[in-house]
């Protein structure tokens, strides 16, 4: 397969960027989307030229670490995958395609493809988590949780973070994250301590990290590479709204 | 800042108090399009209607209600829209929705802003324009409109903005209800058939009156 790649090239956070014109020719169809990349950095490296960054870690789709725009498509235009599952046969022979960075302001470019997620970070550190005692663990069967509410639980917690949800959301809104890391623990036994914290904490610092509001798109659901249903969104609204009335602090 | 006004002012609060009072224009929407359904039955009918509203004690109350509800809906719909686009200071030179977007869904700002227009000449036209009396004294309705719907001109323009009112619901009531919380698998689908009636029974129910007017009554 042969491929024109208009990839966004920009050498640091303040360099301006610009979309650069790319062949990529004899290119499998087996290959990954991220093959694809690498063989045409391998190109640029052997030319003396300053190789495209992305992200990527497992390439198994399960890590996080990758994404980006594929001409206007978080993860590319198919659905529940991330870019590094996404193969060169869903694209035809002579296909021009763009690859962009995630825009939003709280994502600011590190270097070509490659973001500054880590406002997702500081949402998780806000109060994404259980606080849990060392010692030695409880026993199994202590805890009772309802095996629908772990599934939804377990749905939520398939998260991998990547950040999609932001990118392909006009407003730049990190609700379908957040819903996600306040569902998972909102629904199990384990959470239920700092549930009301949590909520409002992951909210604020949402908010603090300038990501835009929901008007229930639902576009994040369809871009998610995990599914992560619209519904954790909801959720979110109701645990937040519970948690502002009912939390101890003033 | 209180924990009130914290939780107000977050982009989960503005969202909730955008939906509530969203809901509520729907409800008052919905009264709006039965009244109107006395246009039907003749003028006496009409204008004793509109003499019953306009002659009670709670008249007053209720269209300051009305008019806190679009106030406090329009500013907080323009205060989340500055929000969002500052959220992305650069757009894309490529974007390709996945399948959540609707037509209703991208378009909210801009019908919204359409509909506030319509708003302000229809209440310049209905609510302060009409001043001429029918036989019983009362303020004559049901004379304006069929006057007012003689032009082709303001027929089309009223039947475009009551489908933008419908497209408009057709999103945010379903919206609306996501933002306070109320989503379950049992019954979103249901409600998410109930917006989309909502918005064609807005958008034919207000857009008869006009072609009813303009077409059977001659305007006369």
């Amino acid at each position: 397969m042969n491929l024109t790649l208009k990839i966004w090239r920009q050498k640091s956070p303040k360099d301006k960027g610009r979309l650069v014109t790319y062949m990529a020719k004899g290119i499998s169809p087996d290959m990954s989307f991220l093959e694809m990349l690498d063989t045409i950095n391998r190109d640029l490296i052997l030319k003396g030229d300053d190789p495209v960054a992305f992200e990527h870690d497992c390439r198994e789709g399960i890590c996080g670490s990758c994404g980006f725009m594929v001409s206007g498509q978080a993860h590319g235009p198919l659905k529940g995958t991330t870019v590094c599952q996404l193969h060169m046969r869903h694209f035809t022979d002579g296909d021009t395609l763009v690859l962009e960075p995630w825009r939003a302001k709280a994502f600011p470019i590190i270097k070509d493809l490659v973001v500054d997620r880590s406002a997702l970070d500081r949402i998780i550190i806000a109060g994404g988590f259980v606080s849990v005692d060392t010692g030695s663990a409880p026993e199994a069967n202590a805890l009772l949780t309802p095996k629908d509410n772990a599934e939804i639980a377990m749905d939520a917690a398939a998260c991998i973070g990547c950040g999609a949800c932001v990118a392909s959301c006009k407003n730049a809104s990190a609700m379908l994250f957040v819903g996600a890391k306040v569902s998972q623990l909102a629904l199990l036994p384990q959470g239920q301590p700092e549930r009301e914290r949590r909520a409002l904490s992951l909210v604020t610092s949402m908010d603090d990290a300038g990501f835009g509001n929901c008007t229930n798109e639902s576009e994040c659901e369809a871009a998610c590479p995990k599914e992560i249903s619209v519904r954790n969104i909801a959720r979110l609204n109701r645990e937040f709204l519970r948690a502002s009335f009912s939390h101890p602090a003033k | 800042m209180s924990w009130f006004t914290k939780a107000l002012k977050s982009s989960v609060g503005k969202k909730f108090v955008l939906g509530l009072t969203g809901l509520a224009l729907v409800g008052f929407l919905i009264e709006h399009l039965v009244g109107n359904l006395l246009l039907y039955k003749g003028a006496d009918s009409f204008n004793g209607y509109a003499h019953m509203l306009e002659s009670s004690e709670l008249i007053l109350p209720a269209e300051l209600g009305l008019l806190a509800l679009f106030l406090v809906h329009i500013v907080l719909a323009i205060t989340v829209t500055v929000g969002n686009k500052s959220a992305r200071p650069e757009v894309y030179s490529m974007y390709a929705s996945k399948g959540g977007r609707t037509l209703a869904s991208k378009t909210m700002i801009y019908t919204g802003i359409l509909i506030f227009v319509f708003l302000v000449l229809h209440l310049v036209h209905f609510r302060f324009g009409v001043q001429s009396l029918d036989a019983e004294g009362r303020r004559n309705l049901y004379a304006a409109v069929l006057a007012l719907f003689r032009s082709p001109v303001y027929v089309a323009w009223y039947v475009l903005a009551v489908c933008l009112v419908g497209l408009h619901v057709s999103h945010g009531f379903q919206s609306a209800l996501r933002s306070i919380g109320v989503n379950h698998p049992k019954y979103a689908p249901a409600l998410e058939a109930l917006s989309l009636l909502f918005g064609f029974l807005f958008a034919i129910g207000f857009s008869s009156f006009a072609l009813w007017a303009h077409f059977f009554k001659g305007g006369s």
